[in-house]
């Protein structure tokens, strides 16, 4: 968007191609208390004729693309601004290649290009081959899009904000980095696995990182195990939530049946 | 009571536990493709030059669903969710994120193979050095799928020749 | 179950087979000449009031034993146990046909449809066997369940859809698919007679995805729950649980308790933001838009909880098969505590700002009244069928998830006038406020996600859920390679819409709206493959812009 459209008050209209409702209820999200995207002069209009900007969800079925076509041409020649709003509109999302999804001849159905391909932008490209002309377009992924996320994009659109993320290509020069854990790195990834089924992705890291830091210290002593047992009774004691001492507990135990069995030269399963 | 957020005129920060945008870390990405099969819409690919030795990791923004099963399943930590959100652009190519890391040359027909220099070393890490010889580890592992195939075939020819004779 | 005993007497030699699936699922095959009877007799027997059919799926078996097969799933409610029965019959390859159930049974229509639409099944004797599910230029006898379409394919045909001709002097008037009143797309078409409208033809599916055949072929168990749970964006958590528990009986897979405590929560706190999201567009169609606006601000504490519990405001992506993927420490835990506290107290007064507001009470009291005969035969579930005396909840009488452990009332009122459906959601946020608190308490210890080896192919299973709406039923056959043979998914709202027009005949327009919104329909979830047919003639549609504007100004002449 080189030569910025001067925008003050847009009027917008809504364009559902087929989503889930996600996105769309998040539009309407923006108009309520907290949000209230009014402020910034976003009016939500009934017809594509009295729009300046098209919202626009869905990943764009075959049934929608020619109800979608007509409703684009119908908007006033200029600005016609899309705001492409939600990963299915921006890309196809995760229906990208399913039958009923629109996608232009030459997008092909399956392959590597990038960005990836689907979503309006087959739609635009028809129009814009057709000599249609549409505007500026600009991308909001999520899935959906937080409220902010979308107050964000007309923010960015009205210039009221500047666009945050770049493109990013990175190749061997950025070096490589290959952590050493306190502990050996098959046992580490043995307990990180156990721990997703207890916690969860989410939290295990943490609670692995904090594990690893006692069993750092436990081992320096001379009794490792008395001293591990202290030390994670202390942790707890300190941390005071029920299911993390809970995940220490069994950490513990898992460790040193680990550790026993693999300086026992035993053989034992290390993925769970 | 009014309750209007000040944003998008405020900064604002989404809580840490949101699934916000994913992020590779470089640094970390041993280019495994781990995350590749794991990923419902495809939004991150693998992508292999074996002309130039490079293999591709490509996350792209706009088509990822933020579901975090790539962090899940990435054995180093290197993909992650970030809490950042703002993420809208006029430009898709601002969603791509490219991490191209070098294949290794097998030593046998120079050829390249179809793993990392990185998976190498990670693998290294893994294996058990009390049940293997290091040296003879290294000898092996830089030798392609196909070189290796007919290694062990010509060495359980030449072992069979000798029980033979 | 003693009424296999009583099925076996009547028909004999003709059953082939009856093997138990799960432990509340029967499968009974049948010969294929008497399938119709099987289903009409469970769905009319006398002893079991409330059953249903829940969902039907034809299945492309030729790869396994050269023949398509078609199964109506039935969910029977009243004096039984928790049951479910599934009625198969095989087709042959050749000549697939069937006798329609449609004839005898109204809610089997689209179903059938569907069935012949995308796998070439064909519905012998259905009363409107037109196109469904395809988009309008679909080449015709492409059938893209069947097993040798390759899932990105995607021919073109010609553009053709065979509206009905309208009837004798009267003009068509379209509205949609893209149309201020209508949030997804979607296509009326009215047969009007200057302003009165004869009759009313309905194109929908402007929302079908082709989610089963992507499940079907590109995506493994695990990456199903997330597509699964984008067949909605308001209610997928209820989608993908019911998709997890097909799944997991599927494949024996036991769930640790805690997981399904878990979900357990999630599922209500969904209930909870989707019932507030309806009080305000309740509000709002009743010209009452300060409700809306109170209404969607408590909403808002709903959602931001929930991004904190598992990382996103909808989608909370936190199902896998076997379990869950985030767990609840204990400050999540207190979070949830506080909410529920807030809630309390303001949604108490909004409910009292409500009721004591004349206008909203005078626009639902009497309204769009759907009489419990006619609710039973439409097979109407959710809230919309507890507003008609249908005594009828997934939770409650096949429970799931951890809902056996906790004790909650469902609320069931007779009037069945859009009141009714208001107080039955009202009520249901109490209880779900109060599921939630039973919950927490009990939650118990141990792991969130099960550890399971594989799971063994071509077994079947359902898995049900009792969304905001209603109840969803998805049904998985499993197949090699850790992907699924077949899946198909039936989301509440299907059995809804059909009853609109019953609804709405007698009332004014301006009524309609609200009507309409009253048993919240979602589109997108019915389309995931299925739409709304609101022909049944007689009935009085307008265009919806005109609607909200006559509802609101109805509002003040109250």
């Amino acid at each position: 968007m080189s030569a910025k459209p001067k925008l003050r008050s847009v009027w917008v209209f809504h364009l559902n191609t087929g989503a889930c409702n996600g996105c769309d209820i998040e539009i309407l999200d923006i108009l309520t208390p907290f949000y209230d995207a009014e402020r910034l002069g976003v009016k939500l209009v009934g017809s594509p004729r009295h729009a300046h900007a098209m919202l626009v969800t869905g990943p764009l079925t075959r049934q929608c693309y020619h109800g979608a076509k007509k409703a684009i041409k119908a908007m006033p020649p200029k600005p016609r601004i899309i705001v492409v709003i939600g990963t299915c509109a921006c890309s196809g999302g995760i229906f990208y290649n399913g039958y009923p999804i629109y996608r232009r001849p030459e997008s092909g159905r399956e392959g590597c290009e990038y960005p990836r391909r689907g979503g309006i932008i087959e739609l635009i490209e028809d129009l814009r081959d057709e000599g249609e002309y549409v505007g500026p377009v600009i991308y909001i992924p999520g899935c959906p899009p937080r409220p902010e996320e979308i107050l964000y994009g007309i923010a960015q659109l009205l210039g009221l904000v500047e666009k945050k993320l770049e493109g990013e290509h990175y190749t061997e020069e950025v070096g490589f980095e290959l952590p050493e854990a306190p502990i050996n790195e098959r046992i580490r990834l043995t307990l990180r696995e156990k721990l997703r089924h207890v916690v969860g992705y989410f939290d295990r890291d943490k609670i692995l990182e904090d594990f690893m830091e006692l069993v750092k210290k436990a081992e320096e002593s001379e009794k490792p195990k008395e001293e591990l047992k202290k030390l994670i009774d202390e942790y707890n004691a300190k941390i005071r939530d029920v299911r993390i001492s809970f995940c220490m507990r069994l950490l513990e135990n898992e460790y040193w049946r680990v550790r026993d069995a693999l300086s026992a030269g035993k053989e034992f399963v290390y993925w769970v | 009571m009014p309750v209007t957020l000040r944003y998008p005129f405020t900064e604002l920060e989404a809580p840490p536990e949101y699934r916000g945008l994913p992020h590779i870390d470089p640094k970390l990405c041993i280019g495994c493709g781990a995350c590749v099969n794991a990923c419902p819409p495809d939004a991150i690919l693998r992508i292999d030059d074996y002309d130039r030795g490079t293999r591709k990791i490509v996350l792209d923004i706009g088509r990822c669903i933020r579901c975090a099963r790539c962090e899940e399943v990435c054995p180093t930590g290197a993909i992650r969710l970030t809490n950042l959100f703002e993420a809208a652009s006029p430009d898709r190519r601002d969603h791509i994120e490219v991490v191209e890391l070098r294949l290794v040359r097998c030593k046998v027909c120079g050829n390249y193979t179809d793993f990392t220099e990185r998976q190498v070393k990670k693998a290294l890490q893994i294996l058990p050095k009390e049940i293997l010889e290091e040296e003879a580890l290294e000898e092996k592992v830089f030798i392609c799928r196909n070189c290796r195939r007919k290694g062990t075939v010509d060495a359980t020819i030449n072992a069979t020749k000798e029980v033979v004779l | 179950m003693k009424y296999l005993e009583e099925l076996k007497a009547k028909f004999g030699e003709r059953i082939e087979e009856i093997k138990q699936l799960a432990h509340n699922q029967w499968l009974i095959t049948v010969d294929k000449d008497i399938l119709h009877e099987v289903v009409v007799y469970f769905l009319k027997h006398p002893e079991w009031k409330e059953t249903q059919l829940s969902t039907m799926v034809g299945t492309d078996e030729r790869p396994l034993r050269g023949k398509f097969s078609v199964t109506y799933w039935l969910s029977v409610n009243g004096n039984s146990d928790d049951v479910y029965i599934g009625i198969k019959a095989y087709l042959p390859a050749d000549d697939p046909r069937f006798k329609s159930v449609t004839p005898l049974h109204k809610g089997a229509n689209w179903y059938e449809r569907e069935v012949q639409d995308l796998l070439g099944i064909i519905p012998e004797g259905h009363p409107d066997p037109r196109k469904l599910v395809l988009p309008d230029d679909w080449p015709s006898c492409v059938y893209p369940l069947r097993k040798d379409f390759h899932y990105s394919d995607s021919p073109q045909g010609e553009k053709y859809y065979p509206y009905r001709e309208p009837p004798q002097g009267t003009t068509v008037h379209p509205i949609g698919p893209y149309h201020v009143a209508l949030d997804e797309p979607a296509h009326f078409r009215l047969y009007v007679k200057g302003e009165e409208i004869i009759d009313c033809d309905y194109r929908g599916f402007y929302s079908h995805r082709g989610i089963e055949k992507i499940s079907e072929s590109r995506l493994t168990y695990d990456q199903i729950c997330f597509i699964a749970e984008r067949i909605c964006g308001i209610c997928g958590f209820t989608h993908s649980t019911a998709y997890c528990q097909a799944v997991e009986a599927a494949g024996e897979i036991e769930v640790p308790e805690r997981a399904l405590y878990i979900r357990t929560i999630m599922l209500e706190l969904e209930r909870l933001h989707s019932h507030l999201l309806w009080i305000g567009v309740a509000c709002h169609l009743t010209g009452f838009d300060t409700g809306f606006m109170h209404a969607w601000r408590l909403r808002e504490h709903v959602m931001w909880l929930c991004e904190r519990l598992t990382g996103n405001r909808k989608t909370y992506g936190i199902n896998l098969v076997g379990g869950v993927r985030r767990d609840f420490l204990d400050y999540r835990k207190e979070m949830i505590e506080d909410v529920l506290k807030k809630l309390k107290s303001e949604f108490g007064k909004l409910v009292d700002d409500l009721t004591s507001t004349k206008t909203f009470i005078k626009r639902c009291e009497g309204v769009g009244v759907l009489p419990y005969k006619l609710a039973h035969e439409w097979s109407v579930d959710g809230p919309l069928g507890r507003g008609s005396g249908r005594d009828f909840d997934v939770r409650r009488d096949h429970p799931y998830a951890a809902y056996g452990d906790l004790d909650f009332k469902v609320p069931v009122y007779k009037e069945g006038d859009v009141l009714a459906r208001a107080l039955v959601r009202i009520e249901e946020t109490w209880e779900s406020i109060w599921i939630i608190e039973q919950a927490l308490d009990q939650l118990p210890g141990g792991d969130i996600l099960a550890e399971y080896k594989e799971i063994p192919p071509y077994r079947e299973a359902i898995g049900t859920t009792e969304a905001p709406r209603g109840e969803n039923v998805h049904y998985v056959m499993t197949g090699p390679g850790n992907t699924v043979y077949r899946y198909r998914a039936r989301a509440a709202t299907y059995n809804n819409l059909p009853a609109v027009p019953d609804m709405l005949r007698g009332y004014t327009i301006a009524d309609a709206p609200l009507i309409i919104a009253s048993i919240d329909p979602c589109y997108s979830c019915t389309e995931r493959v299925q739409i709304v047919d609101i022909e049944s003639g007689k009935v009085r549609i307008l265009k919806e812009e005109e609607f909200n504007k006559l509802s609101i100004k109805a509002s003040r002449r109250v």
